[in-house]
């Protein structure tokens, strides 16, 4: 079972003034919930267990974008950082891929995968969404023969809407609030502020598409 | 949110820690294996320290990042603050085109209990501050708690007629008999029990732990001089 920092439901988090946020944000914020520092920190546990687990063998680090990108950048450079460090190390090569999601006419969700070069079974396949995605990409990613596929998620929705499945490495456990911040984006903004924060109310209408 | 009026900057609490919080579980962190079984929980995250510090920086810089700034570091325990502090306070300088020159001095305070145990206040550093005079003084003090070292050195200081005085405290704790000022630059309002990490030490352990953390009963009788 992964270990994960909870954060409660009832978390008002901190108030915006004890840290540095940019300015054109200032009034779209309610709290500060997890400020960067604490992610940085939790992060550079993770890239410690990840090595101790998958240590030994080469890693293809696979990046969901675009939300992942900045979690994945902090994990490679703790990991690289273990590596440098120490008299063992593993080669670490990375890899992009984008899911798309669109709806078909008979208004079933897909999600279709983009990107990846080794991955070149999943390019371009569909992906029928039933609120599985994850659990559907493992799947076909099993079909390039891995040794093995190890999911880390930043970020883990308390939410009834869950399908249960839990990720091998968890960040953060977090209530079902709208977050932005640290690559988390609201129609494309807030993916520029480094803390995760929750968005006010006023903020949804002023950036809604 | 608060209103900040153009000129007047609102003395900011500092990020409150409330008594019945029991900090986060070291499990989840990276820490010194040498310290496994020492500490009871993390307080204060490293990365959550360098967040405020920087909020620090930037008040600091506002207010009296003018030409020099002259810091007076209180060790042992000061000297991790200070020295990411100012880091933060050149970094944020450096990208506004302000042109600040920084020096830090430093000073250790030792007190001496005697028999009738009123603590006495043993100024140990340089003896002439007159680099002070006419100048922007920052105190930088680890941990705030009775006030008294904060009242000595302010009394210390003021003696060289610096320009203005102000004193920055990373942790102010809450205890019955509290300072009466604080800081004017706080960190973090901390309940009051004993903190290790980030420079603090138990009998000069500890001191090489990044996150500020409270101390386990395993830890305090294993370093127990």
């Amino acid at each position: 079972m992964a270990s994960y920092l909870e954060i409660l439901d009832d978390d008002q988090g901190h108030e915006l003034s004890l840290f540095c946020v940019p300015k054109h944000y200032e009034e779209d914020l309610d709290s500060v919930i997890i400020p960067n520092g604490l992610i940085k920190d939790r992060t550079e546990r993770l890239a410690r267990d990840i090595v101790r687990d998958m240590g030994g063998h080469h890693i293809v680090a696979l990046c969901v974008l675009k939300g992942g990108y900045k979690f994945f950048a902090d994990l490679m450079d703790y990991i690289k950082a273990l590596n440098q460090n120490s008299d063992k190390s593993v080669p670490l090569t990375v890899d992009f891929i984008r899911l798309k999601s669109y709806s078909n006419d008979q208004s079933t969700n897909c999600v279709k995968v983009i990107g990846g070069d080794e991955l070149s079974a999943l390019a371009g396949k569909d992906i029928v969404e039933t609120g599985r995605t994850m659990e559907t990409l493992l799947s076909l990613l099993n079909e390039c023969n891995p040794k093995m596929v190890k999911v880390a998620s930043l970020l883990v929705k308390r939410t009834p809407r869950s399908s249960g499945y839990r990720p091998d490495y968890i960040g953060f456990e977090v209530p079902d609030k709208f977050l932005v911040g640290y690559a988390l984006d609201y129609n494309e903004y807030f993916r520029d502020l480094s803390h995760i924060c929750i968005l006010s109310d006023r903020a949804k209408e002023k950036y809604k598409v | 949110m608060t209103d900040r009026l153009v000129g007047c900057v609102q003395k900011e609490e500092g990020l409150v820690i409330p008594d019945d919080w029991p900090g986060y579980n070291l499990e989840l962190f990276n820490y010194p294996e040498h310290y496994r079984g020492d500490i009871e929980s993390v307080l204060i995250p490293h990365g959550v320290i360098m967040n405020r510090i920087e909020c620090l920086a930037r008040d600091i810089l506002e207010e009296i990042g003018h030409h020099t700034l002259m810091v007076l570091c209180v060790l042992k325990g000061g000297y991790k603050f200070c020295s990411d502090l100012v880091d933060s306070i050149k970094s944020q300088s450096r990208s506004t085109n302000r042109q600040l020159t920084t020096r830090v001095e430093f000073i250790r305070l030792k007190s001496y209990l005697n028999d009738r145990s009123t603590e006495d206040l043993h100024i140990i550093g340089p003896e002439d501050l007159s680099i002070f005079k006419g100048k922007n003084v920052l105190i930088v003090e680890a941990i705030v708690d009775t006030g008294k070292t904060m009242k000595a050195l302010l009394q210390h200081v003021k003696m060289f007629q610096p320009k203005a005085v102000k004193v920055a405290g990373l942790l102010v704790k809450r205890i019955p008999k509290g300072s009466e000022t604080l800081p004017d630059y706080v960190g973090f309002v901390i309940p009051n029990r004993f903190v290790v990490g980030y420079a603090l030490d138990y009998n000069e352990y500890f001191r090489d732990l990044n996150h500020i953390c409270v101390i386990s009963e395993t830890g305090k009788q294993k370093y127990k001089v």
